[in-house]
């Protein structure tokens, strides 16, 4: 009996649920079903402690179904070679943790991780400079026009990357010999700048957008009294308003590094692949799936190594991430 | 006083545009500053864009150095609709399965790319929204390690569109991976679902919501906080359930915020490109933006493929009309 009853200070309110128990423990002989019923009972008579059951379950399942892929990533990873067909669900088949060295030495996975690395801090750098000066203008200035210029920056954002791919192509590919000096082969292609100028402009309205609102919250004064103090306009923009605005900054600068490090279309068309032709991070991953068709350890280790750094980032600035992509949209 | 000395110190080929700065109008220092961005999307968006429309109009000559052919018009829009377009290399997988829903051999490739763009972005935004609004419920609550739950679901997010495919394709791999046999179990999938269509886009539905449901939860949970919690405590007042109270206060406060979510959503669906190349490949699901890369490369059809190029901003546009109309009437509504 005490089986119906788990815990005993609630044993008034549950007489009523233990007698609907025994009724239904008298229809079915297992001894488990008397718990499930009382449990049940126990629901439905007081609704918020369901509720906070249902909140709980959900929890749970949101985080395992979220986070159960990387760890079984990781199983993969430390799979040793042999053993790769009998991997488990939960527990790698043996413990090899020198593929996480042998992902480098099978190719130069450094290199494509730096090429990625250098690819969107420039990026980042450029969109947080034009998008600077452009969110200041949205934000904070009148003039003729603004609205239909926002809506034109806005407007790029909903095109789809492949309809400018095939000019862009045509564009970087095309030798110009004033960038013989810079480039030896004379196009971008194969260069860091095929990559990062159509993903700056990609991910630029989005910025603009963030900065524009944590610019225009600056007060009028400030400005005014550095422009007073003698400043010029772009100081009093560059002294005063983007170090106050600094959340801002991080925020537009944390999402265009992660946007412009994640992104495949651009990334992965406008380099021949090779790493010392700045292919970035995802032509290794690829590679890894291409070339090595059964290394699957491989490419689950290089998977890992490739994610951390962003996965580090999230940790780090996830309230920037949050207001970040909430503005961007809530603004509308 | 001290920066003009230094601005002095700086050059006058510094100097010089600063001070010029100083002395124009509000409107023209605007249009000033305002140059470098305009000046990035126009090399980079405006200009390509009406190219690639110009590049629609010509011939495809697959032969010649130059892969433009003379000006034909809309013809190729017109060959494209009618499915008069064919490719050398035509869908193999879709017509050895034939298991593909709607989808049969010899049916025009891109009323192809057509389904399997739209019933992909439908489905994903369905299913997003459904389930980033039961995250962005839990997120809406106060409890120990919320601040863990809510990193651990906005980390798919975060990745690379490279690694995600690098999951799914081990994960339904039939070598090493627990998906295909857990899916058998349930009775869906063939045995090597990454070379099947049908099974593939389930594949890359499911990678999706995975991935960007936490999207849509963060916006859900932004709409869901800027509204009045007295609301709830008058309705709770008044004996409404929990189900009223959602259904009669959050719903409709949460609708617009919502709707901007569902738009940003489906105009990321509808450009699917890396996720299908990292997984199945583009000949197993053909998506719009798969088709134009497929006419490029495999067959140098240049003016085609910019006439898919052209039709997918085309048909994205629409749907943007439609949900600002959409977006509209609820405001409206809640005005």
């Amino acid at each position: 009996m005490s089986a119906d009853r788990p815990d005993g200070e609630s044993v008034d309110e549950a007489d009523p649920t233990v007698e609907m128990a025994d009724q239904a423990k008298a229809d079915e002989p297992e001894l488990d079903r008397g718990i499930i019923e009382a449990w049940a009972a126990k629901m439905i008579s007081n609704p918020d402690r369901a509720y906070r059951a249902t909140f709980y379950v959900a929890t749970v399942f949101f985080v395992v179904t979220t986070l159960f892929p990387f760890y079984w990533l990781l199983v993969v990873a430390l799979t040793p070679r042999n053993n790769l067909s009998e991997v488990g669900v939960f527990l790698p088949a043996g413990f090899n943790p020198a593929a996480f060295v042998e992902v480098f030495q099978t190719l130069p996975f450094h290199r494509y991780v730096f090429n990625s690395f250098l690819i969107a801090t420039i990026a980042t750098v450029a969109v947080l400079l034009v998008g600077s000066l452009a969110g200041y203008v949205f934000g904070r200035l009148r003039f003729r026009g603004r609205n239909a210029m926002l809506l034109l920056v806005l407007v790029t954002s909903f095109f789809p990357p492949a309809a400018f791919f095939i000019p862009l192509n045509r564009l970087f590919n095309t030798n110009v010999d004033v960038l013989r000096p810079l480039i030896s082969a004379g196009s971008l292609y194969n260069t860091p700048y095929a990559i990062f100028i159509p993903l700056s402009a990609i991910f630029l309205p989005l910025s603009i957008f963030i900065l524009m609102t944590f610019y225009s919250q600056i007060p009028d004064g400030l400005e005014d009294a550095a422009r007073v103090e003698g400043t010029t306009r772009l100081g009093a923009l560059f002294r005063v308003i983007v170090p106050l605005s600094a959340p801002g900054v991080a925020t537009a600068g944390v999402l265009t590094f992660i946007s412009v490090y994640n992104e495949y279309f651009f990334s992965s068309l406008m380099t021949d692949g090779r790493p010392g032709n700045w292919a970035p991070m995802l032509e290794g991953i690829l590679r890894f799936q291409g070339e090595f068709e059964v290394l699957y350890n491989l490419m689950a280790a290089a998977s890992i190594v490739a994610v951390l750094p962003v996965a580090i980032l999230v940790v780090v600035a996830q309230e920037k991430i949050v207001s970040g992509l909430t503005t961007g949209a809530v603004k509308e | 006083m001290s920066t003009d000395t230094r601005a002095d110190e700086g050059g006058s080929l510094l100097a010089r545009p600063l001070n010029w700065l100083e002395t124009q109008s509000e409107e023209v220092y605007a249009y000033v500053l305002l140059a470098p961005a305009f000046l990035l999307l126009a090399v980079v968006a405006f200009y390509p864009l009406i190219e690639t429309f110009r590049f629609s109009l010509l011939a495809d000559a697959v032969a010649s150095a130059d892969p433009f052919g003379e000006f034909i018009g809309l013809d190729n829009y017109v060959d494209l609709l009618t499915g008069d377009t064919n490719f050398t290399q035509q869908f193999i997988s879709i017509s050895t399965t034939d298991s593909f829903p709607f989808v049969t051999f010899g049916a025009p490739f891109l009323q192809q790319a057509l389904f399997v763009t739209l019933a992909f972005a439908i489905l994903s935004v369905l299913f997003e929204t459904l389930i980033g609004f039961g995250q962005a419920l839990v997120l809406d609550q106060d409890f120990y390690g919320r601040r863990w739950v809510r990193v651990s679901i906005i980390i798919p997010w975060a990745i690379p569109i490279v690694i995600q495919g690098m999951i799914f394709f081990l994960l339904f791999n039939p070598t090493i991976g627990f998906g295909t046999e857990f899916m058998q179990w349930l009775g869906v999938f063939g045995d090597n679902p990454l070379s099947s269509s049908s099974d593939s886009f389930m594949i890359v539905l499911v990678a999706d919501i995975w991935k960007t449901t936490a999207f849509m939860a963060l916006l859900i949970l932004a709409g869901l906080q800027s509204i009045d919690r007295g609301l709830y405590d008058v309705a709770k007042v008044s004996g409404a359930s929990p189900w009223q109270r959602f259904r009669y206060i959050t719903l409709p406060l949460v609708a617009p915020a919502l709707l901007v979510a569902m738009l940003f959503r489906t105009m990321d669906a509808m450009r699917i490109y890396g996720l299908i190349d990292a997984t199945a490949g583009c000949e197993t699901v053909p998506s719009l933006t798969c088709l134009v890369i497929i006419a490029l490369q495999n067959s140098r059809r240049w003016a085609t493929a910019s006439a898919v190029a052209f039709l997918t901003a085309v048909v994205i546009s629409g749907f943007v009309v439609a949900y600002l109309l959409a977006l509209r009437n609820s405001n409206g509504g809640v005005a």
